[in-house]
């Protein structure tokens, strides 16, 4: 379909940059320093992490680097979008122009495109340098670590192992605990044959994949006290979400209090069974032995012979709570086939009665906690 | 050479006209009609958005209220994962490249179709069979995929059969982005009209050649991936297996060699698009045509190098982030050129506030914004704290969203009377931009605060999260509420497509006044495309010369195009000045 | 309307020797000629990419682990027997040229010589996949025991199965051959099996590198 008569094209000229571009470019960069200073100095916590909640001496570091990052990202939105809202209002179609009015023909220019090529290029030099020096900090740090301690992670729920303390502190009913102002080693991974998971703690503004078969480390001096929701932060599986754990960051004599008491409280429970060399395969027979008269493996709950059955007891949250109202971990199951159970839901003898070694209860603990 | 003896017709071999498909089968079904494919590429893919779009819609109702018990966990595990499954493989590769670059490259370059056309139709119909693999798995006793769309091993191993279908699905949608890939570099090089250069093709088609680049050579490494990935969970081959010599990591870094590039293969052609509709709405030519065409090309091959970058906090050697960080920086310097470009093709124009051109201006700022984003995430330190995080999210939706779907819809706004002879309602197109857009900064904006804040991604429940922070009660609700918006927006386009179809206005050859060759065809164009090969003295874009073309089939085709009533608002003049 | 054997084989000759004569193609086939081989290129060449993938992989376990070949069950696994590899190398390799031969007798208008080379390249690769066979039924470990195994058998499974496929897409070009579906000009066909072929041989030398020299 053509046009009944062809017509020549009317450029229409602009004067300049542009009419108001000067007033624009002011007004564009009042806005910009004005939102710079904001997030240079006011404590827009709700926004932007910041010192009110940094917890380590990364915290601090990622914390500057992210504003020094803002400052130019802020720039460039302010700038790029207030040029183009002008440049669409500015150079719109009046109403009533001629169709065949057109723009002015510039293909290109070659003093503009160096300069928008060369000045991003400089500033992202100059962020590749500051984000090296920061790097350097959180991944080599100088000070050697007073304190090197191991996370562990498991569907669904860490482990917390420390020098000198015999077995291991499970989440949730188990806290983390770090020391203000020392640096410290967090070596972490994930338990055999686990999945993948992340020790995340967003105060500190650092995480690590906690990975089966690898060790991963952060290196971490926090600097607040105060308690800290540890996340895991890569999918793990039905659970993900409620995989949380508790931090504690207790002054450097408070943490070294809590620690000898944990180590006293350890050794003092006795000769822990390591529930790490727990082969479920074997605690499927022992199970067959000395279990299957009273309980299901292949049911939930409801399931009863005479006790309850036990598919999912350590992944299911509707399951029921087997002490205390937190969710079971496999110290809590090794727990009741050491002392037995007595309560609402039944009587359940000991390990003595029922003849469990601790290589039996180990064994048992790796086949329940594979039911899932 | 003895003509004589030698009895052979003397004409080039695409000058030749196959004879017309008949019957409803070959005309609609199985068409080997590039135009034809563009639109059931488009059906299938609107349609998967819209199911995709709902599985989100069933999380954020979830997410109302931090310890939501609309579904149990794995339920929403599934609903995730199925949605960013559906949305990158099903919707955005098919969209972009199958639909987009389907209907429009080859009118762009003259060609009668593209060079393997039997091989396009197989291409299109592996993603309805993919799609049905996938979806099947919903039957299983252990659910859909719940691990993510990335379906890391273990969990991906240790989940259930799921994942077996995952990875079939993917494998077969793998191989149609491959072919097409294959098709349309083919395409390009050999099948161009006498006198189109490289200099003188239309920018779209720049970006589809690039695209293809990635698609050809990228997406069989996730077929590898994948391969790797289903004989782990249906053959026990311990590739992720610590206990046997593997690594789960191994996974990470085959999976995002493919990956990364692939979100080249979303943003490449909407980068082309905006190409072409700045300029036509502008009335103006494309500012820096050399530096847009090239940088397209730097973006898919840098694109390949950087894959690492979602893998920082994962377990890999340090010594391995500062390199894809340096790397991934780099890849905003050829970006920002084409911000930049953009930005001056509209400096000193005549601009038209259609729908293409409303998603077009838009674009420019919910992409750099995106963009922006992403330098964050890029830096090693600040990716320490972001990874994994609502921040991510917030991200990847403003690129993707604001990005890749908003350039998409602005083609096909622009595309659709070329394809159907009708012109839709801007009405009903400003409409359904306005629900977008809002709708789009509404959900994915206060991500980016809950990410920094400590909310991490993929979580059903965010119960401890909420207590740490109260705030985040109010923001989940308000980004459900907001995506809402965007789901009226979609329906509001299919109800603009059929209302339009029935009585839109007929397109003539080209409503909008553009420049490049299928806008010198009828709408839509027959199934020949060009009874005679154009001839092309220049490229396309500058308003103020006459078309740079010879021999068009429209003997009578106005020079300085110029836009017709159809394409003006109802009451517009059509006059010309003098 | 009947044609002899021998009148369709003189009619064969002399349409490719009136060709061969003026050297030169039907322009519209030599366009199609050029899509087609272009396309067939790149299709090679995300193949290697196919092949790169599972290398990177291989190459990855094996310098991340402590020592190779891996330990299971306690006992370090047995080196690959190499002289067994050189020998089914060679096997491949021959292949290749006799391949090579057939192609070249075809563009010289020899006929037989064309069928005896590429049934002979045929059969020299179903010996290599008799090798493989017993390859993999000696082979000191096995597919899921380790990474050794896993890389192994999967790399050098998918190398074998483009060989299985490559054997007969060759078989149905020498149908098509015989039947003329080829002409002096005209054998695109049997270019595309020629470069599949050598792009099968270049694979195993890599293979043969990373899994029986290295």
């Amino acid at each position: 379909m053509s046009q009944v008569a062809p017509s020549a094209p009317q450029v229409v000229p602009v004067k300049g940059l542009g009419p108001g571009f000067g007033a624009v470019t002011v007004v564009l960069t009042i806005v910009n320093i004005a939102m710079t200073l904001a997030v240079l100095y006011l404590p827009l916590d709700f926004l932007l992490p910041s010192e009110s909640n940094a917890a380590s001496d990364s915290a601090l570091a990622v914390d500057g680097l992210f504003k020094f990052m803002t400052v130019f990202g802020v720039a460039i939105t302010i700038y790029v979008t207030g040029y183009v809202a002008y440049f669409a209002w500015v150079f719109r179609r009046r109403a009533g122009e001629p169709i065949n009015t057109v723009g002015v023909p510039i293909h290109d220019s070659t003093k503009l495109e160096i300069w928008w090529t060369v000045l991003p290029t400089l500033l992202l030099v100059v962020l590749m340098v500051y984000t090296i020096v920061v790097w350097k900090q959180l991944q080599f740090p100088n000070t050697a670590a007073s304190l090197t301690t191991e996370v562990v992670a498991h569907q669904f729920y860490f482990e917390f192992r420390y020098p000198g303390l015999q077995g291991s502190i499970y989440s949730p009913k188990g806290e983390m605990h770090l020391p203000a102002g020392r640096p410290v080693k967090i070596l972490v991974t994930a338990g055999e044959g686990d999945v993948i998971h992340q020790f995340w703690v967003p105060e500190f503004r650092q995480k690590i994949a906690a990975v089966p078969g690898m060790v991963t480390e952060l290196n971490i001096t926090p600097i607040r006290t105060g308690r800290y929701d540890i996340a895991c932060s890569e999918y793990c599986g039905k659970n993900h979400s409620i995989m949380q754990a508790k931090l504690v960051v207790d002054s450097p004599a408070d943490f070294d209090k809590w620690l000898a008491a944990a180590r006293v409280a350890a050794a003092k429970a006795g000769p822990t069974i390591d529930l790490a060399t727990g082969d479920a395969g074997a605690g499927k027979t022992a199970f067959t032995q000395k279990c299957a008269a009273c309980h299901n493996a292949a049911g939930g709950f409801d399931a009863k012979i005479v006790g309850p059955g036990l598919l999912h007891i350590i992944d299911d949250p509707a399951h029921p709570k087997l002490v205390d109202g937190s969710a079971p971990t496999p110290e809590d199951i090794e727990n009741i086939l050491v002392k037995g159970y007595t309560g609402p839901i039944g009587a359940m003898p000991n390990r003595q009665a029922n003849g469990l070694t601790d290589g039996d209860i180990a064994n048992l603990v790796a086949y329940l906690v594979s039911l899932k | 050479m003895d003509v004589a003896a030698h009895p052979v017709e003397q004409h080039e071999a695409h000058d030749h006209i196959h004879p017309a498909p008949t019957g409803f089968i070959q005309k609609y079904v199985f068409s080997i009609d590039h135009k034809v494919i563009a639109i059931q590429y488009f059906v299938t893919g609107l349609l998967f958005m819209l199911i995709a779009g709902s599985f989100a819609e069933l999380m954020r109702i979830q997410l109302w209220n931090p310890k939501g018990t609309f579904m149990d966990y794995h339920t929403f595990n599934q609903m995730f994962t199925m949605h960013g499954t559906v949305m990158v493989w099903l919707v955005l590769i098919p969209l972009v490249t199958g639909s987009l670059g389907n209907l429009v490259m080859p009118l762009q370059i003259g060609a009668r179709d593209v060079a393997f056309p039997w091989l396009n139709m197989l291409s299109f119909w592996l993603i309805p069979v993919s799609g049905l693999i996938l979806f099947s798995a919903f039957l299983l006793p252990d659910g859909a995929p719940a691990a993510g769309w990335t379906e890391y091993p273990p969990i991906s191993i240790q989940q259930g059969t799921g994942g077996i279908f995952y990875c079939l699905a993917i494998i077969v949608v793998g191989i149609s982005s491959t072919l097409t890939g294959l098709n349309f570099l083919v395409t390009i090089f050999k099948m161009r009209a006498p006198g189109m250069t490289w200099t003188r093709m239309p920018l779209f088609t720049w970006a589809t050649f690039a695209t293809a680049l990635i698609n050809l050579f990228a997406t069989v490494a996730l077929s590898a991936a994948l391969l790797a990935l289903l004989f782990a969970q249906a053959f026990n081959v311990p590739f992720f297996d610590p206990a046997r010599g593997g690594s789960p990591i191994l996974y990470q870094h085959m999976f995002w060699f493919y990956s990364h590039p692939a979100v080249y293969i979303f943003i490449l052609p909407a980068f082309g698009v905006i190409s072409e509709v700045l300029p036509t709405f502008a009335r103006k030519t494309i500012f820096g045509y050399k530096m847009i065409a090239f940088s397209s090309l730097a973006i898919a091959i840098l694109g390949f190098a950087v894959w690492a970058h979602h893998m920082f906090p994962s377990g890999i050697a340090p010594w391995l982030q500062i390199p894809f960080m340096i790397l991934t920086y780099l890849i905003g310097i050829p970006t920002g050129i084409k911000i930049f470009s953009w930005m001056a093709t509209l400096w000193g124009g005549r601009i038209q506030f259609t729908t293409p051109m409303m998603y077009a201006l838009a674009f420019l700022g919910t992409f750099s914004f995106g963009g922006i984003t992403g330098v964050y995430l890029a830096c090693v330190p600040v990716d320490f704290h972001e990874h994994g995080s609502y921040f991510v999210v917030a991200h990847f939706h403003y690129v993707v969203g604001g990005g890749a779907v908003a350039a998409f819809f602005a083609g096909f706004y622009y595309w659709f009377p070329k394809a159907t002879g009708r012109m839709l309602s801007e009405k009903m197109g400003h409409l359904s931009f306005w629900l977008f857009m809002i709708g789009l900064t509404g959900t994915f904006m206060p991500m980016h605060w809950l990410g920094l804040e400590g909310m991490p991604r993929r979580y059903a429940s965010y119960e401890v999260f909420a207590k740490a922070f109260p705030d985040a009660v109010f923001w989940n609700r308000f980004e459900s509420l907001s995506s809402s918006l965007m789901v009226l927006s979609v329906l509001l386009v299919a109800i603009n497509i059929i209302v339009s179809l029935r009585s839109g206005r007929r397109a003539g050859n080209n409503p909008w006044g553009a420049r490049t060759l299928e806008w010198m065809i009828s709408s839509p164009a027959p199934y020949y495309n060009f009874k005679k090969i154009p001839i092309v003295l220049d490229k396309p874009y500058d308003f103020t010369q006459p078309l740079p073309y010879r021999n068009l089939d429209d003997e009578h085709q106005d020079p300085y195009p110029v836009p017709s009533e159809a394409a003006l608002p109802r009451g517009a003049t059509a006059a010309v000045g003098a | 309307m009947a044609v002899s054997a021998k009148a369709r084989s003189s009619a064969f000759l002399e349409r490719a020797s009136v060709e061969a004569r003026f050297h030169d193609v039907d322009p519209v086939y030599a366009e199609t000629r050029d899509i087609r081989t272009l396309g067939f290129v790149l299709f090679l060449l995300a193949d290697c990419i196919l092949f790169s993938s599972f290398i990177f992989a291989y190459l990855y376990l094996r310098t991340s682990a402590p020592v190779w070949p891996p330990v299971v069950d306690g006992k370090q696994i047995e080196h690959l027997d190499v002289a067994f590899g050189a020998m089914n190398s060679i096997v491949l390799f021959g292949s290749g040229v006799t391949m090579h031969f057939a192609l070249e007798s075809w563009k010289n208008l020899k006929k037989a010589a064309f069928n005896f080379w590429i049934v002979l390249t045929i059969a020299l690769g179903l010996g290599f996949l008799s090798g493989q066979a017993h390859e993999y039924l000696s082979a000191p470990m096995t597919w899921t025991g380790s990474s050794f195994g896993a890389s192994f058998f999967t790399l050098t499974g998918l190398h074998g199965f483009h060989v299985f496929a490559g054997v007969v897409f060759l078989t149905v070009l020498a149908i098509q051959a015989n039947r003329g579906v080829y002409t002096g000009s005209k054998y695109f066909g049997l270019v595309a099996g020629t470069l599949y072929w050598h792009f099968v041989d270049v694979i195993w030398v890599l293979l043969f590198f990373l899994f029986y020299l290295w």
